[in-house]
């Protein structure tokens, strides 16, 4: 492939962005027809750097950008395994979820603006992926969250969906102040800000960071953990469902909640084996914390936000145990399977009228049944059932974690268990028992737009774990590592066999768990058992009512304060206002429209000014 | 003497003859355009006097010195040729609120023009009182002429007998001063200023001249004539008493004080420091109730004198030239004020009919934002440039005697509080309740080109100040200080 095209890759759904919101605002099938095919046409462009790469001739592309000083930065296209598979997870489950959205959004009075978005999404998103050093990742880690931001309150007009979009916003502020502080102390001790270079330094000088090593890796780890949602600052995804489906489906399961963990691989080298303890803990605290709270969520979305929350956990956590491929490979089969699920439940909720509650649902099988079997694929990848694409990945996960820490291998088994339990819970009672609701009198399959992206993912989320994806990234971590073979459909039962089978077992238990509570379930049974559980999971732990009480204490008590001397200060300009308009009016009594008063003044002023000017 | 240095003056006499003569040949519904052929006429004086005339380099008189042709009478000759210009056209808009007589009306204004360009060449007491009274009888004539509209004569009534009691001031003071020195020539009371002042005779007589000066630019204490007048004038007629008449009343001050009696200036900075400060904050202060649009423009008339006597107070070049470059970018910022009020302001000039302008025509909506925001004096526009020269001027002079400091302070005051008013008018335009009123407003062609060539030469000179401000320069070299 040609230098340009390469270019194409990243700026091709940009200018489908800048061409929609010019020009194609009354457009709708013309801007549909734009952005879906600005990202088909990254895809098959990053299918070519994928081929390219396989060949060995990827190319490494880098233009100066800014020249202050001795400080250099660099606008780069970086072409490697890792950053090939994340391009074709963005571009391929991107292209799906645009053709999905054409579907799904159709009435909608901002279509137009909807597609422009998210092509100004995929471009942000792409940014991240090839960059080669941490400034031009930066700038796309946040254009990621400005679309983001965008795209969560795509319906503004609802105070809820502007509400969690500035959440999510300002949420992720807090984790990227962290970020560029990181960047900006890496950067103060290698003088470089390119990946490679940092690279290169920390291999020559292993002891280069000195102390701050620790935590500097904290601070950039900072930025994945608001990014991807890890406790303490998961608090916005599930916020973030107020966005259109498609919308949660690309940005809050696939791609850009990702993007946190993307970066934790990109830049492995620089965390220190107490930063990975720090960040496995992290990770296997939020798979075990969302995973609770989504027992008891009633919301489908909602539901399949916490579970994304706990997958990004495993994935964190897999990092923290230096398994950088067996998390870029579970984001991959998270990507499909997560995907997949969330497009399922926008089938489901486009049928229903925009209904979410689980609970107003029922017997949809036989209403929907190429959105009930997609969704069941889907669920069983979740879950980790073999030889389903899931049970590889997280198979690659449970069995770093007996090797590294066994305390975090029994609280992944946990959340896998429960995993099984709250995907099952969801499943009985959407798709099986009685009707809950007169919606579900009305309900009928969607249109194949939409149910074809969903046999696509289901495809791709059964087959994913024979892709080859682990052995086509873990030679850029490992190097000397032994060639895998391509196709090892019992690979995990052979390389650990413990984790494997008790994760098959945690699988059994959260299924016959889930049926004996919720097959044929009117109502959730569980709060009637447990209620102060329940009610502790309802609402998620108090994380949101803790931090209004962090936020009440720390900002608005002083600000309340601080308003205090500010309203001394609103005294003072109200007097000299009031001084001004009041001599105004009363100035203006001398202005009667009285000729003979003005002659009078006139002629009184003019005598006091030859008075002073003449007898002094 | 060479006649060749009149020619302007002629050329704009010839044209009001003209159009006087037209006008007996003229059917009724065709008198506007004698307005366009007036406008049309001036524009081409205009661009002879930009061109072909002489460049007042060196300053030529005529007249036994009655009469001089320097760089500052003609600076001030294009400023009053420009407005004139503008003041025409908006009397074609505003044609079928005169009942009769347009015809005329074109001519007294153009007679008008013609004073006021003879104002800016006078070089004799004498000749000030005859340019004087040239523009104020024009005046009693246009502030009047709806006859039909009792505000119209009320407002002349009193602009005729105020401006005859200044008037008298002003003859009285001429009589004090050819009394002491035996003289009524700028040059030669100059040559014995030293002796002059120490004689309080020939004092009065100067501040008598000074003071019927002042009511044309209405700064204290002659200002109370201001609001009434130009809210019951003619809409044109205000906007040519805004630009042209206090322009003129400028260069004769500038004219007495610089360079018939540079010595007593010396000494009178402080009635100048007084007279600047009392103007702004009245004119200021008495603006912040208005709810008329012209009375409003008539207390930042009197704001605006002020500010601009900042200049004069600070007695020196830098000052002089401030004054000058004021009021070239005050001249377009009102002209665009103006042209916006003749099309919006017609049965009542209360606020309340700028209600939904933004709706009715983006275009004056925007064009009157944009002349507010020169008169607030903020960049980069017009206003603004002026303003900073006038105030580097004021402290310029601080250095030499700390009231010009406190002098500096006040006008600040005086700005901030004016923001209070001019951005009112701007709320009002955009941010009101929708008045009953909401048909779109059609604007002429040439008003649009005015408005355009307004708006332009506000942004050229809050950007571009060189190219004037060097004339300007040149101009005050006629002056000594």
């Amino acid at each position: 492939m040609h230098e340009p095209l390469h270019w194409l890759i990243l700026f091709l759904p940009l200018l489908a962005a800048m061409v929609i919101t010019l020009f194609l605002q009354r457009y709708p099938r013309c801007s549909a027809a734009l952005s879906v095919g600005a990202v088909l046409a990254s895809f098959l462009l990053s299918v070519g750097v994928l081929a390219e790469f396989l060949d060995g001739r990827a190319p490494d592309i880098a233009l100066t950008w800014l020249q202050v000083g001795s400080l250099q930065i660099q606008f780069g296209l970086h072409f490697d395994a890792l950053s090939a598979l994340m391009l074709l997870v963005v571009t391929g489950v991107g292209s799906v979820i645009h053709i999905y959205s054409v579907g799904y959004m159709r009435g909608d009075p901002h279509y137009a603006r909807f597609f422009a978005e998210m092509s100004l999404f995929t471009f942000s998103m792409l940014g991240i992926v090839v960059s080669n050093n941490f400034f031009q990742m930066f700038v796309f880690w946040e254009l990621v969250g400005l679309s983001s931001y965008l795209l969560i309150g795509f319906w503004y007009q609802r105070p809820s969906a502007a509400d969690a979009a500035k959440k999510a916003f300002l949420t992720n502020r807090l984790g990227d102040v962290g970020f560029l502080i990181g960047i900006v102390l890496a950067w103060a001790v290698t003088g470089t800000l390119s990946f490679a270079g940092m690279k290169d330094q920390l291999l020559r000088d292993p002891t280069l960071f000195n102390t701050t090593a620790t935590v500097v890796g904290l601070l950039i780890f900072c930025g994945a953990v608001g990014k991807s949602a890890q406790f303490p600052l998961h608090v916005w995804l599930p916020d973030a469902m107020e966005g259109p489906t498609p919308v949660s489906a690309l940005i809050h399961a696939a791609t850009m909640v990702a993007a946190g963990v993307y970066m934790l691989c990109r830049v492995f080298f620089i965390f220190t084996h107490h930063d990975l303890l720090v960040i496995a803990w992290i990770g296997g605290i939020t798979a075990l914390l969302s995973a609770l709270i989504a027992v008891q969520q009633d919301d489908i979305k909602r539901i399949l936000a916490y579970s994304t929350l706990s997958q990004l956990g495993y994935m964190v956590m897999a990092v923290g145990f230096s398994a950088p491929p067996a998390a870029m490979f579970h984001l991959t089969t998270h990507a499909f399977f997560k995907a997949l699920l969330f497009l399922g439940a926008g089938s489901v909720i486009h049928a229903l009228s925009q209904e979410q509650n689980i609970w107003q649902m029922g017997r949809l099988r036989s209403k929907m049944p190429l959105t009930y079997w997609t969704f069941l694929a889907g669920t069983l990848a979740l879950c980790g059932l073999w030889p389903l694409s899931g049970a590889f990945s997280k198979d690659a996960i449970l069995a770093a974690a007996w090797e590294h820490n066994k305390a975090l291998f029994a609280l992944g088994e946990l959340v896998a268990f429960l995993t099984t339990f709250y995907m099952f819970r969801l499943f009985f009672v959407v798709f099986l028992g009685k009707p809950k609701s007169d919606l579900v009198g009305h309900a009928h399959e969607s249109p194949r737009i939409m149910t074809y992206p969903l046999v696509f993912l289901a495809a791709a989320s059964v087959v994913g774990g024979f892709m080859g994806i682990t052995q086509f990234i873990t030679p850029q971590f490992s190097p000397a590592s032994a060639r895998l073979p391509i196709f090892a459909p019992l690979e995990p039962f052979e390389t650990s066999p413990v984790a494997a089978l008790l994760g098959l077992a945690a699988i059994a238990i959260g299924f016959v768990a889930a049926y004996v509570y919720y097959a044929g379930a009117e109502s959730d049974p569980l709060p009637g058992k447990m209620k102060e559980v329940c009610n502790v999971l309802r609402h998620k732990f108090y994380f949101d009512e803790f931090y209004a009480g962090l936020v009440d204490v720390c900002q608005d008590k002083p600000a309340r304060a601080i308003n205090l001397c500010d309203i001394g200060l609103k005294l003072l300009v109200r007097l000299t206002h009031g001084t001004a308009e009041w001599t105004g009016r009363v100035l203006r009594l001398v202005q009667t429209g009285n000729l003979q008063t003005y002659t009078l003044l006139l002629a009184a002023g003019a005598a006091l000014v030859l008075y002073f000017m003449l007898t002094r | 003497m060479n006649p060749a240095m009149l020619s302007l003056e002629l050329a704009v006499i010839g044209l009001a003859l003209a159009v006087l003569l037209i006008d007996l040949w003229t059917l009724h519904e065709f008198k506007h355009r004698l307005g366009y052929l007036a406008a049309a006429g001036l524009l081409v004086i205009l661009v002879a006097s930009l061109c072909c005339a002489s460049t007042g380099e060196p300053p030529a008189t005529g007249f036994s010195g009655m009469f001089v042709q320097d760089g500052l009478a003609l600076f001030f000759k294009r400023i009053f040729l420009a407005a004139g210009v503008l003041v025409v056209l908006m009397g074609v808009e505003f044609r079928d609120r005169i009942p009769m007589g347009l015809g005329e009306f074109f001519t007294i204004i153009l007679m008008e023009l013609a004073g006021m360009m003879f104002a800016a060449s006078a070089n004799d007491f004498v000749m000030v009182y005859v340019a004087m009274e040239m523009m104020s009888v024009s005046f009693y004539i246009l502030i009047s002429f709806q006859r039909s509209r009792s505000y119209s004569l009320e407002a002349g009534v009193k602009y005729l007998i105020l401006s005859a009691l200044s008037a008298g001031l002003l003859v009285f003071g001429i009589a004090l001063i050819f009394g002491t020195s035996g003289r009524t020539n700028f040059a030669v009371v100059a040559a014995e200023g030293t002796r002059l002042a120490q004689n309080k005779l020939f004092c009065l007589g100067a501040l008598l001249v000074l003071l019927g000066l002042a009511f044309k630019i209405s700064a204290v204490p002659m200002q109370m004539w201001a609001p009434d007048v130009y809210q019951g004038a003619p809409t044109p007629v205000t906007a040519f008493l805004a630009i042209g008449s206090k322009a003129a009343g400028f260069v004769l001050v500038l004219r007495v004080l610089f360079v018939a009696a540079p010595a007593l200036a010396l000494h009178w900075g402080k009635l100048f420091t007084w007279a600047a400060a009392l103007t702004i904050l009245y004119g200021n202060l008495c603006a912040i109730p208005q709810r008329s649009l012209k009375r409003l423009l008539g207390y930042s008339s009197i704001a605006n004198a002020g500010y601009i006597l900042l200049g004069v107070a600070a007695l020196n070049p830098p000052g002089s030239v401030a004054v000058l470059y004021y009021l070239a970018g005050y001249a377009f910022t009102l002209a665009v004020i103006f042209i916006v009020l003749c099309l919006v302001a017609r049965d009542s000039d209360d606020i309340a009919v700028l209600a939904g302008l933004n709706r009715r025509s983006p275009l004056l909506a925007l064009a009157l934002t944009l002349g507010m925001i020169s008169l607030a004096g903020i960049p980069p526009l017009a206003g603004f440039f002026g303003k900073l020269l006038l105030f580097k001027a004021v402290l310029e002079q601080a250095a030499v005697h700390r009231s010009y400091l406190w002098l500096a302070l006040v006008a600040i005051a005086g700005v901030v509080i004016s923001y209070y008013y001019y951005f009112g008018v701007i709320r009002a335009v955009y941010w009101s309740e929708e008045g009953p009123e909401m048909t779109p407003i059609a604007v002429s062609a040439p008003l649009k080109v005015s408005m355009g060539v307004c708006i332009a030469a506000m942004f050229y000179l809050g950007l571009c100040p060189d190219a004037v401000l060097s004339a300007a320069a040149k101009a005050v070299q006629a002056l000594r200080f």
